[in-house]
């Protein structure tokens, strides 16, 4: 059976296995090519956070040589997991409906429990294979770009994100789970491969940013008194002022304060020493804000892959349901 | 595989005796939400026979034989082939069966078919499903999508036999070819069935087809048996077994439109 199930997804996996090679030979060439790049052009201090004197020429003509690779980069790790739920997970059982193989296949001496998970395996262990290893190739280079990429916007951006841990496997096993659900109940391929495009990047939307909640924020309170420093990476999820105490102070009245200040002199001439006194003799301290540190992605992450995970596996279990009841 | 064993009662068979029945049915039904495709039927289909399962369309030709091999699941009674009871986790090593639309993957080769059959049959037969490609003059290298009807038809049964089954279940194996292939198809069909001991059952809604091979008639019309037999013992006066059909059709014909 594993022998049939690999002979029928021969295309699909040979497929994967171009984008495999090409793909990932690419990303090795392209690193290298662009450690080069930063080492010549003597950018490499440039690469870690905090780096001094960076914004220079030498970093504009790196960032127009490279920034739309890395466009291009994290976009394909972005697609690919609708890809592989459009043209593998959505096909799979859908085909073989459509065409009436099904019966072929349960009329030999396997169970059809086998005739499932062969299939299955076959087509979803090479497909998140794929998707883990240019992941990871992706993950390689832009590290070795660091700052001079898309690090930059710190690992919450959206975009980095989407592409980074386990996120990417995730959403991989989503897509196609719901092509692989939509093909045995729909039995039609072109419903199963539009419902699994449409579904995924519907989920995808509504889902994107939930899972921050999941993390626990920690407070970070300005040194200047004005200015949270956020140029580690971390997402603001909240801010406010401190009193004196070190205690929240309520938004409405941190509102009143500060228009009341902004208010007492011309806006012009009041510079922000001025303007921090006069919100200090009304009780307002510090500004704060509410930040998750770029150093606990992981835990969304982990939730990110639960949920869409947790989903996929749900749809699979409905896959096998519904087709032990085909008859 | 686990299987019910049902008792059954020992039939006088003639010819060589069976140590089961292929077929041996108790009040078997299947409903659809339609209404019932198959209304409680009993049926023994005894062994080395040539069983020509006849009815119109929409008779339960269909849906006797998803019955017999596990595909469906009986609403009422029950059903045993070869003494064991189908249980939709996969077919009896014993039976084999071709469904209407004749399913092959297309994308395949004949030989990696016959291979595909060699993977999912623990009693499969190379050489002979081989032989059986050959004789019919398929090449072993061309793509199932580029076969034609015959040729077609020649694989699926090379893949129905390869297996080595004890019964054989052909749902309206000739439909869809002409009369050559139809003769060709037949011939070999009947020639393996008698030297292998093989009992095969072929649906049609056309007696004619079937009339002259086949030495077991079942007889359908709209879920119910109306006749059931051998050929010789049902046609003892001589009545050509059309005419018997025939007889028996008009007469639930007339009996509906008196009801």
């Amino acid at each position: 059976m594993i022998w049939a199930s690999f002979r029928l997804q021969r295309v699909q996996l040979l497929t994967l296995l171009g984008v495999l090679v090409v793909g990932g030979g690419a990303l090795v060439l392209l690193r290298s090519s662009m450690v080069g790049a930063i080492t010549s052009a003597r950018l490499t201090e440039c690469v870690e956070r905090g780096g001094t004197a960076c914004a220079s020429v030498d970093q504009n003509a790196f960032l127009d040589d490279w920034s739309n690779l890395f466009q291009v980069a994290r976009i394909l790790i972005i697609v690919l997991p609708i890809l592989i739920g459009v043209f593998v997970g959505a096909p799979l059982f859908a085909q073989e409906l459509e065409h009436g193989t099904h019966v072929l296949a349960f009329t030999q001496s396997v169970s059809r429990t086998r005739w499932m998970l062969s299939k299955l395996v076959v087509a979803l262990v090479p497909a998140l294979v794929v998707v883990a290893v240019l992941q990871y190739l992706v993950w390689w280079w832009l590290t070795a770009a660091g700052t001079l990429g898309p690090r930059i916007n710190g690992a919450w951006h959206p975009v980095n994100f989407g592409i980074d841990h386990v996120s990417p496997v995730a959403y991989t096993l989503f897509a196609f789970a719901v092509g692989a659900f939509v093909g045995v109940v729909a039995r039609r391929t072109l419903v199963a491969m539009t419902a699994a495009f449409g579904v995924f990047v519907v989920a995808r939307f509504a889902l994107d940013g939930q899972v921050n909640r999941f993390v626990t924020p920690e407070r970070r309170v300005a040194a200047d008194g004005l200015t949270v420093d956020m140029r580690d990476g971390a997402l603001s999820v909240g801010r406010g002022w401190l009193d004196a105490a070190g205690l929240e102070v309520p938004w409405d009245r941190a509102v009143s304060v500060s228009d009341a200040c902004r208010t007492t002199s011309s806006a012009a001439t009041q510079g922000q020493e001025e303007f921090l006194a006069c919100m200090r003799e009304s009780g307002l301290e510090n500004r704060y804000s509410l930040v998750l540190p770029e150093s606990s992605t992981w835990i969304a992450h982990l939730y990110d892959a639960a949920i869409f995970g947790g989903f996929a596996v749900l749809l699979l279990a409905g896959t096998v349901w519904a087709l032990r009841r085909q008859s | 595989m686990t299987m019910r064993r049902l008792p059954h009662p020992e039939l006088p068979a003639p010819g060589v005796p069976v140590p089961e029945l292929p077929v041996f049915a108790e009040g078997v039904g299947k409903r659809y939400r339609r209404g019932w495709a198959l209304e409680q039927t009993s049926l023994t289909i005894p062994g080395n026979r040539i069983v020509a399962l006849v009815g119109p369309n929409g008779a339960g030709k269909s849906t006797l034989m998803g019955l017999i091999t596990g595909m469906l699941r009986p609403t009422v009674g029950s059903i045993a082939v070869f003494g064991d009871q189908p249980n939709g986790r996969g077919m009896h090593p014993a039976v084999s069966y071709l469904a209407q639309p004749k399913p092959l993957y297309k994308q395949l080769t004949v030989a990696e078919t016959l291979t595909f059959g060699a993977r999912t049959n623990p009693t499969w037969d190379q050489g002979y499903a081989s032989h059986l490609v050959e004789q019919a003059g398929v090449p072993l290298h061309a793509k199932v999508g580029t076969l034609s009807g015959g040729q077609r038809t020649r694989v699926a049964l090379a893949l129905a036999l390869g297996k080595r089954p004890r019964l054989v279940l052909l749902d309206e194996p000739l439909a869809d070819l002409d009369p050559l292939a139809r003769e060709a198809v037949l011939g070999a069909l009947m020639t393996e069935a008698r030297s292998q001991g093989i009992t095969v059952v072929l649906s049609s809604h056309v007696l004619a087809e079937l009339e002259g091979v086949c030495d077991h008639l079942v007889l359908l019309h709209k879920g119910r048996i109306l006749l059931a037999g051998d050929v010789d013992r049902l046609s003892t006066n001589g009545t050509p077994l059309g005419e018997l059909v025939l007889h028996h059709m008009r007469a639930a014909a007339a009996q509906e439109a008196a009801a």
